[in-house]
C-alpha cells in the first residue's frame, strides 16, 4: 500500500470540521436531546448534566493519549497497566512514605511517561510490533503493580485530592476542565506543530517520512511517552474518583478508549483522523453509555449497544471514505432504471 | 395511574388498619418503594438464589425490586450502576461489593441524597451503609467447616486449606476462625499448607493436586470458597483418593451435588442463600421506613426474629450440607 504525498493527510491540513465529525457532532446533540426528554432522571439541570461525564471522562483521557499512537500507526495495549501503575504507585508514596499528594501526582505522571519511554525504546530499538510490546510490558507492569499494592490497596485520600475526581468550579467538574484543556493541547500539538506533523507523516507513509529526513523513532518515542502520561493522570483521576486504588483499576480502560479513538474517525492504520473526532466519540459514547444505565438497561445491553454502534459507524464511514465508491454506487442506483435485475446494483 | 395508585395506597391502608392490631410487628407497606438489587456479577448462581427470595419477598413488602449487576465482577461497573440508581432516584440500594474502598465514595453519595444502603454477604466500608446482613459469623462458620471433615478423620490428621485470594476479606476470617476453634477442639490436628484457587475451579484442581501429591499425609482438605471446594474434590477423584482424603468448603448446593452424593464431600456448610435475599428485602422495607435503628431487633416475617448490632445484622447459624438433605436445595 503506497500513497503519494501529494494527497497529505487529512489531520496534517489546517484544521477543518470533516465531515465525520459534524455527523458525531449531530448524533451527540440528538442523543443528548432523546435522553434528556425521554429518560427522567438523565438531564437534572446543566450543571448535573456536565457531573455525568465525571463517570466516563477517565476513559476520555485515555483516549486523548492514544490518538497520536494510533496516528502514528501504532497501538498502544499497556494504557490500563500504566494508569493502574501510576495510581497506586501515588498511593504508596502517599501512604507508605507519607509524601504529599502535591509531590506524589507529579512523581506518578513521571513514572507513566518513563513507562511510556520504554514502550518506545522497546519498539523503535528492537524493530517489533507495537501490538506485541506492549502487550508484554502490560503483563510485566500489572504484576508489578499487584506486588506494589499488597493486600489492602491505601484508599481514604484527602477530600481536597477527590475533588479532581468528583468536584466541580462553578458547576463545571474539574474532570472536564482538565480534559478540555488537554484535548485543545494535543490537537494543537497534532495540527501545528513540527511533531505533529511528523507524528501523521509515520502513520502515513512510514518510508517517505524517513527519506524526508524525519526522525522517525523519536517521533515514535514521543508518542508513547504522551500515552504513558495520560495514561497515569487517567489513573490518577480514577483513584481521586473512588478515593481508593486498586492493581486492576485500569483494565477497563483500554477497550472503551480504543473504541473512542476508532469511533472518532481516527484510522486504526495510521496518517487520519482528528482530536476533535475523538473528542467527540468520548462525549458520545459515555453519554450513550449513562443514559442507557439511568434508563434502566443493564450493562449487558449498554455493551452490547456499544458494540452494536461500533460496528454501524465504521462500516458506514469506511463506505462513505472510499473515494467516490458509495456515491457512484447510489448515483448508479438511482439513475438506473428500475427494471434493473437487482444482482446488478448489489455489485 | 395515580388516581389508580392512590386507590390502591387507600386500599391497602383500611387493609393495614383493619389487620393492624394483629400485625402490629410487621412493617408498613403502604408507600410502594423501589429496591435494587446490585450483587458482584451477572449470572452466579448463589446470587440468582438471593434474587430468588427477594422476588417473592418483594410481592408481601409492596417493592418496585430491580436486580442489575455488572457483566463481570468489577467494582467501576457496581459504581456506574450506584450512580444510575441515584439519578433514578431509588428508595433502597442493596449490594454485595466487589470491593470495599471504591464503592464507597458512590454509596456515600447515595445516602447524601437520601437512599438507604442495605450491604449482604460482602460488606463495604461501615460509613458507606445503614445495614450490613453478614451471611454467617465467623466463629460459628470456621466452627461448621472443621466439624464437617474432624468427623472423618483421625484427630491428629494433617488438613490442608485451598483458598481463593490471599487478600479475600471473608476467606481470611474464615481461615482464621477455623484454625483457632481447631486449637481448642482438635489440638493435635495440624494445618500443613494454604493454597489458592483465585476463586476458579481449574486453577483450584492444580492446587489441590499440587497439595494432595507433595503432601501424602493430607487427611483433608478445607476450601472456604465456591471454586476452591469444586477444584479440590476434583482433584480428590482425580487421584483416586476418594473415601482417603475428605473434603469441606462453602460452594451452593447445585456445584457439589455430585461429590456429596459419590461421598468426597461428606458435609458443606453454607446457609440458605434464597432465605437471605428474603431477609435482604426486610431489611431494606424496614431502613426505608425509617424503622430500625442501628441497635435494634426487629422480626422478618417466617424468617424469625434478629438483632442488630452497630448496624450488622448475622444473618443465620450456618446450614450443612449432606447426602441426606442437599436434593432440598436447588441453587
Amino acid at each position: 500500500m503506497t500513497r503519494t504525498l501529494q494527497e497529505a493527510p487529512a489531520a496534517a491540513r489546517r484544521p477543518r470540521i470533516g465531515g465525520w465529525e459534524l455527523a458525531l457532532g449531530v448524533l451527540l446533540l440528538v442523543q443528548l436531546l432523546v435522553f434528556s426528554l425521554a429518560v427522567p432522571g438523565f438531564f437534572d439541570g446543566v450543571s448535573g448534566l456536565l457531573n455525568v461525564t465525571t463517570n466516563f471522562l477517565p476513559f476520555g483521557l485515555v483516549a486523548l493519549g492514544l490518538v497520536p499512537v494510533i496516528l502514528t500507526g501504532g497501538i498502544d495495549l499497556s494504557v490500563g497497566a500504566v494508569a493502574g501503575f501510576s495510581a497506586v504507585l501515588m498511593a504508596v508514596l502517599w501512604k507508605h512514605f507519607g509524601l504529599n499528594l502535591g509531590v506524589a501526582v507529579p512523581l506518578a505522571l513521571l513514572a507513566g511517561g518513563l513507562l511510556g519511554a520504554l514502550n518506545g525504546l522497546l519498539i523503535t530499538r528492537t524493530r517489533t510490533e507495537p501490538l506485541i510490546i506492549t502487550l508484554a510490558t502490560s503483563f510485566v507492569f500489572n504484576s508489578v503493580t499487584t506486588a506494589l499494592a499488597g493486600a489492602e490497596p491505601p484508599s481514604g485520600f484527602p477530600d481536597s485530592f477527590n475533588a479532581l475526581g468528583t468536584g466541580a468550579l462553578g458547576g463545571v467538574p474539574y474532570q472536564l476542565i482538565l480534559f478540555a484543556a488537554l484535548a485543545i493541547v494535543i490537537s494543537l500539538l497534532i495540527t501545528r506543530t513540527r511533531f505533529g506533523r511528523s507524528v501523521v507523516m509515520v502513520g502515513y507513509n512510514r518510508d517517505a517520512t524517513r527519506y524526508s529526513g524525519i526522525n522517525v523513532d523519536r517521533t515514535v518515542l514521543g508518542v508513547y511517552v504522551i500515552s504513558g502520561v495520560m495514561a497515569a493522570l487517567a489513573g490518577v483521576v480514577l483513584a481521586a474518583y473512588y478515593s481508593a486504588v486498586r492493581s486492576d483499576m485500569g483494565d477497563i480502560l483500554l477497550l472503551t478508549a480504543l473504541t473512542m479513538v476508532v469511533l472518532g474517525g481516527i484510522n486504526i492504520f495510521g496518517g487520519e483522523g482528528s482530536v476533535l473526532g475523538a473528542v467527540l466519540a468520548v462525549l458520545l459514547l459515555g453519554f450513550l453509555r449513562q443514559g442507557l444505565l439511568i434508563a434502566g438497561f443493564s450493562d449487558m445491553v449498554t455493551t452490547m449497544v456499544t458494540g452494536a454502534i461500533l460496528l454501524v459507524a465504521i462500516t458506514a464511514k469506511n463506505l462513505l471514505s472510499t473515494p467516490g465508491a458509495f456515491t457512484r454506487r447510489m448515483k448508479e442506483r438511482f439513475s438506473r432504471p428500475s427494471t434493473a435485475p437487482p444482482e446488478q446494483l448489489t455489485k | 395511574m395515580p388516581k389508580q395508585s392512590l386507590k390502591s395506597t387507600a386500599l391497602i391502608a383500611t387493609a393495614a388498619l383493619c389487620v393492624g392490631a394483629a400485625l402490629a410487628a410487621a412493617p408498613s407497606t403502604t408507600k410502594r418503594i423501589k429496591v435494587a438489587m446490585v450483587p458482584k456479577l451477572l449470572g452466579l448462581s448463589v446470587f440468582k438464589a438471593n434474587e430468588k427470595g427477594a422476588v417473592a419477598a418483594s410481592k408481601d413488602l409492596n417493592i418496585d425490586f430491580l436486580y442489575t449487576a455488572p457483566v463481570t465482577a468489577s467494582a467501576q461497573g457496581q459504581v456506574e450502576i450506584f450512580n444510575s440508581l441515584i439519578a433514578r432516584k431509588y428508595d433502597v440500594i442493596t449490594t454485595t461489593s466487589n470491593n470495599p474502598t471504591q464503592l464507597a465514595p458512590a454509596l456515600r453519595r447515595a445516602m447524601k441524597m437520601g437512599i438507604k444502603v442495605v450491604s449482604y454477604d460482602s460488606d463495604v466500608s461501615a460509613d458507606a451503609r445503614d445495614f450490613f446482613i453478614q451471611n454467617t459469623s465467623y466463629p460459628e462458620m470456621g466452627k461448621a467447616l472443621v466439624d464437617s471433615v474432624a468427623k472423618y478423620i483421625a484427630p491428629d490428621a494433617e488438613v490442608a486449606i485451598l483458598s481463593s485470594t490471599p487478600d479475600a476479606t471473608i476467606q481470611n476470617e474464615w481461615i482464621k476462625a477455623l484454625t483457632a476453634y481447631m486449637k481448642t477442639a482438635y489440638p493435635k490436628m495440624k494445618i500443613v499448607t494454604t493454597q489458592y484457587g483465585y476463586s476458579n475451579p481449574t486453577q483450584s484442581l492444580t492446587a489441590g493436586v499440587n497439595i494432595l501429591q507433595a503432601n501424602k499425609n493430607v487427611k483433608a482438605i478445607i476450601a472456604p470458597d465456591g471454586g476452591a471446594e469444586v477444584g479440590a474434590a476434583a482433584a480428590v477423584e482425580k487421584l483416586g483418593l476418594t473415601g482417603k482424603v475428605f473434603v469441606t468448603g462453602c460452594s451452593n448446593p447445585d456445584s457439589i451435588r455430585d461429590y456429596v452424593k459419590k461421598d468426597v464431600i461428606k458435609a458443606s456448610p453454607l446457609w440458605d442463600e434464597v432465605k437471605e435475599g428474603q431477609l435482604v428485602m426486610h431489611v431494606a422495607r424496614l431502613a426505608a421506613n425509617n424503622a430500625l435503628q442501628k441497635n435494634d431487633s426487629f422480626t422478618a416475617g417466617s424468617l424469625g426474629k434478629f438483632d442488630v448490632k452497630n448496624g450488622v445484622i448475622v444473618f443465620s447459624k450456618p446450614l450443612v450440607f449432606t447426602k441426606a438433605n442437599i436434593d432440598q436445595y436447588q441453587f
